[in-house]
C-alpha cells in the first residue's frame, strides 16, 4: 500500500518548514518509529519520525527546500501489517477535506488549509519561489535568524574595542610547507596560538554574568565557519594539549559534517573565544563581531609579504599577517588586552 | 547535572506483599499510557491529530502509583500534561481519544483537548494548562471536602517548575494552616519546559524545602519506582483522610520526549537522557513481576498487544466522530 508522508506541524507559526536532509534514501526500509528525516522549523531543528514501517518509495522535496504543515513529502510503501486505521483512511481525503464532510461549520483550528498545496510546487516551483521572492523577500533560515539576533545583541549591548597589530608568519610557513600531505589549516595555528596564551589570561576565560566574571566552563576555542549562505562556529576542546595537525584535523572534519547538514554540529555549542579567519579571502584586515556570553574574538587577515624596518635598521620584507582583537570592555582594559594580543603574536611567531 | 539523590525505596523491594491482581493492573494501567502516548505521536505525525500536544512517555508511575491509591470519588487536578493522569485516574481511551480529536463525544465535548482532560464524574478536574493553576484550586476543594464532613482528598499534579509559582506558595500555605485533606503531588522531571531545575532554584531538593518552609510531611520518593509511589501515596491519602492533611510527595521522573511534540529536547545531555531510559519505569517494572514469579515475557507482551489494539479501535472510531456545531458554541461555557 502506498502511504503519503505529510510535513507534521512542527511549527510554532505559520511559517514553513526545511527539510535539512533525508535520513533514509527511497528504496530504503524504514521502521515505525525510526527517523526518516530531518527538519527546520521557525523554532528547532529535529528528526521526524516514519509514522509507518515499509520502504521509502518517491521524495517529492529535497533537502534544502521548504513546505509547508500537511504537504506531501514523500510516499511510503508500507508493508502488509499497516495500522489498521492507517490503511482505513483514504489518502486522497486531507484533513481539511474530512472534517469538512463530517460537519457544515467546523470549529477545529488547527487543521490548516494548506497554504498553496502540493501542486503549485509540483508545476514550476522555481517561477513560484523567483515570483515570492521579488514580492516577499527571502525569509531567513532558523541558523539565519538565530545568527542575526544574537550578533545584534552582541553589538548592541556589548561595548567592544579593538586592537590591531601583525605578526611574523616565518615560522607558520616554514611548519605548513615542511607537511608534504594536506597542508595545516591556517584556522588551526590561530586556534593555538589563542590556546597557549588565553592560558594566563585569567578574565578571558570568564563571561559576564551580571555584575561577577563567572568562569566559562569550557575550555573550547571556537572557529567560525560560514557555509552557503550560514555562519557557524566550530568548537575544538582542550586545543592547548593537541598538535596543531590534530586540531586541523578537527576543524576540516567539524566543516565536513557542516556541509553534510550534521544537525549536532550546527547546533550552538559554547567555546572559550572564537576565532574567525577571512585570509584565504584576500581580506587584509577586519573588525569582527563578539560572539556572544565570549569575552572576546580574534579576527585574522591575509598574510602576505610586507615591507618591514629590521632590527638592523635595514629595509627588509616578511610575511607577515595581521590580527584583530575584538574586546569586551567590561571585562577587560585595554592595557589587560593588550598583553593578551602580544601573547597570542608570540605563539604564532614561535608556532613549531 | 547529575540526577538529585534518592531515598531508598523499601516497598519496591518487596512486592510480594501486594496482591497478584493489584500488581498487574498497576502494570496495565502503565502500559495502556505509554501505548496511548506512542498511539497519539504517530497520529500526529500523520497530520491527523489537531494541535500540539504534550506527552509523558516515562512518568507512567507517578500517576499510576498516585491515582491507584484514591478512591473514585476522590479527586485530582491536573496540568497540560495530563493524558497520563486521566488514564490513571479511570478515563477511557475513547473519552480521551475523541477529546483529542475535537469531537463531540470527548470527555470534555471537544471543547477541551489535549491540555484540558478531564471527567468530573470519574474525579478528575480538566486539566488547567496555567502552571501551578491547579494548586489552589486543589487547595479550595480540600476545603469543600472537610466543610461538607467527607472523607475524600484531592490529590493535586504540578511539575517542578510550579514550585516557583506563587500560586503554589499561596495553596500549600493555605492547606498547610487549616490540615486540608490534599496530597500535592510534586513530578520532579528535573525540567520546566527546558530550564533545568538548578537554574531556577538554589536548594533542588523540593521537598525538603516544602517541609522546612510549611512544616508539612514531604517525602521524596523514586517516581520511576510504581510501588514506591503506591506505598507512599497510600500512607499519604490515610494521613489526610484523618484528618492531618496535607502532604507532600516530591517524585523524582524524567520525560523521555520533548516538553511538546515541536521540542527536539536537545537540552537533555544525551548520558543523562541514556540513564534515565535505563530506569524506565514500565520495564522495571516488568523486572519485578517476572523475578516474583508474577508474570513472563509472553503475557507481558501479549498485554502490550491487546492494549496496543485496544488503542488503534479506539482511533478509528475516534477520527469519526461528530465535531462541534456552531449550535454548540455557546453551550458549557461561562464567557
Amino acid at each position: 500500500m502506498r502511504l503519503e508522508i505529510k510535513m507534521p506541524d512542527a511549527a510554532t507559526t505559520e511559517s514553513e518548514i526545511r527539510i535539512v536532509r533525508w535520513i533514509v534514501q527511497p528504496g530504503q526500509k524504514v521502521a515505525r518509529g525510526a527517523p526518516l528525516l530531518e527538519i527546520e522549523s521557525d523554532k528547532a531543528a529535529m528528526e521526524v519520525e516514519s509514522v509507518a514501517s515499509g520502504v521509502l518509495g518517491e521524495v517529492r522535496f529535497q533537502a534544502g527546500e521548504s513546505v509547508s504543515v500537511g504537504d506531501v513529502i514523500a510516499v511510503l510503501e508500507v508493508d502488509g501489517d499497516a495500522p489498521a486505521d492507517v490503511a482505513a483512511e483514504p489518502t486522497s481525503a486531507t484533513p481539511a477535506k474530512a472534517a469538512a464532510t463530517r460537519s457544515p461549520v467546523t470549529a477545529k483550528p488547527a487543521v490548516r488549509p494548506a497554504t498553496g498545496g502540493a501542486g503549485m510546487f509540483a508545476r514550476n516551483r522555481a517561477a513560484v519561489e523567483a515570483a515570492q521572492a521579488a514580492v516577499a523577500g527571502i525569509p531567513l533560515s532558523l541558523a539565519q535568524r538565530t545568527t542575526a539576533q544574537r550578533l545584534q545583541a552582541s553589538k548592541q549591548t556589548i561595548p567592544h574595542f579593538y586592537l590591531q597589530t601583525s605578526f611574523n608568519a616565518a615560522a607558520i610557513m616554514a611548519r605548513r610547507q615542511a607537511v608534504e600531505t594536506q597542508p595545516v589549516t591556517w584556522d588551526a595555528f590561530f586556534v593555538l596560538a589563542v590556546a597557549k596564551a588565553i592560558r594566563r589570561f585569567d578574565r578571558f576565560r570568564c563571561r559576564l554574568d551580571g555584575e561577577r566574571l563567572v568562569p566559562a566552563g569550557t575550555d573550547a576555542i571556537g572557529v567560525a565557519v560560514g557555509t552557503e549562505d550560514e555562519l557557524f562556529v566550530i568548537p575544538v576542546h582542550a586545543p592547548a594539549g593537541k598538535t596543531v595537525a590534530d586540531i586541523s584535523d578537527e576543524i576540516r572534519r567539524g566543516v565536513e559534517r557542516l556541509r553534510g547538514g550534521d544537525q549536532e554540529i550546527r547546533r550552538m555549542q559554547p567555546a572559550l573565544m572564537t576565532v574567525t579567519n577571512l585570509g584565504m579571502c584576500n581580506v587584509e584586515r577586519f573588525v569582527p563581531i563578539i560572539n556572544p556570553p565570549e569575552a572576546a574574538i580574534l579576527g585574522a587577515g591575509k598574510v602576505r609579504p610586507t615591507p618591514v624596518a629590521l632590527a638592523s635598521g635595514e629595509l627588509g620584507v616578511q610575511h607577515r599577517g595581521t590580527l584583530t582583537l575584538s574586546v569586551d570592555h567590561r571585562i577587560a582594559s585595554g592595557r589587560y588586552a593588550a598583553a593578551f594580543l602580544e601573547a597570542i603574536v608570540t605563539e604564532l611567531e614561535v608556532m613549531e | 547535572m547529575t540526577p538529585p539523590q534518592m531515598l531508598p525505596t523499601t516497598p519496591g523491594e518487596r512486592p510480594a506483599a501486594y496482591r497478584p491482581d493489584l500488581l498487574l493492573a498497576l502494570y496495565e494501567r502503565m502500559v495502556r499510557i505509554r501505548e496511548f502516548e506512542e498511539g497519539v505521536k504517530f497520529l500526529f505525525l500523520e497530520g491527523t491529530m489537531p494541535g500540539t500536544i504534550h506527552q509523558c512517555q516515562g512518568q507512567e508511575a507517578t500517576a499510576v502509583g498516585v491515582c491507584a491509591a484514591l478512591r473514585e470519588d476522590d479527586f485530582i487536578t491536573s496540568t497540560f500534561r495530563g493524558h497520563g493522569h486521566a488514564l490513571a485516574k479511570g478515563l477511557s481511551v475513547q473519552e480521551l481519544l475523541d477529546e483529542l480529536f475535537g469531537a463531540t463525544t470527548g470527555c470534555c465535548r471537544g471543547k477541551g483537548g489535549s491540555m484540558h482532560v478531564g471527567n468530573m464524574a470519574k474525579g478528575m478536574v480538566p486539566g488547567i494548562a496555567i502552571v501551578g493553576g491547579g494548586i489552589p484550586v486543589a487547595a479550595g476543594m480540600a476545603l469543600a471536602f472537610r466543610m461538607q464532613r467527607t472523607a475524600r482528598v484531592v490529590a493535586c499534579f504540578f511539575g517542578d517548575g510550579a514550585v516557583s509559582e506563587g500560586a503554589f506558595h499561596e495553596g500549600v500555605n493555605m492547606a498547610a494552616i487549616w490540615n486540608l485533606p490534599v496530597i500535592f503531588v510534586c513530578e520532579n522531571n528535573l525540567y520546566g519546559a527546558s530550564t533545568h531545575v538548578s537554574q531556577v532554584m538554589r536548594d533542588t531538593h523540593i521537598a525538603r524545602r516544602v517541609s522546612s518552609s510549611y512544616g508539612i510531611r514531604a517525602d521524596r520518593v523514586d517516581g520511576n519506582e510504581v510501588l514506591a509511589v503506591y506505598a507512599t501515596a497510600q500512607s499519604a491519602v490515610a494521613q489526610c483522610r484523618a484528618g492531618n492533611g496535607p502532604v507532600f510527595l516530591e517524585l523524582l521522573t524524567y520525560r523521555l520526549t520533548g516538553h511538546s511534540r515541536r521540542d527536539p529536547c536537545h537540552y537533555q545531555p544525551k548520558d543523562e537522557r541514556e540513564a534515565w531510559a535505563a530506569k524506565d519505569p514500565i520495564r522495571r517494572f516488568e523486572v519485578t513481576l517476572k523475578s516474583q514469579g508474577l508474570s513472563d515475557d509472553a503475557s507481558l507482551e501479549a498485554v502490550k498487544t491487546r492494549i496496543r489494539r485496544e488503542f488503534e479501535a479506539a482511533a478509528a472510531v475516534a477520527r469519526r466522530q461528530p465535531l462541534p456545531t456552531t449550535q454548540d458554541l455557546t453551550t458549557d461555557v461561562f464567557a
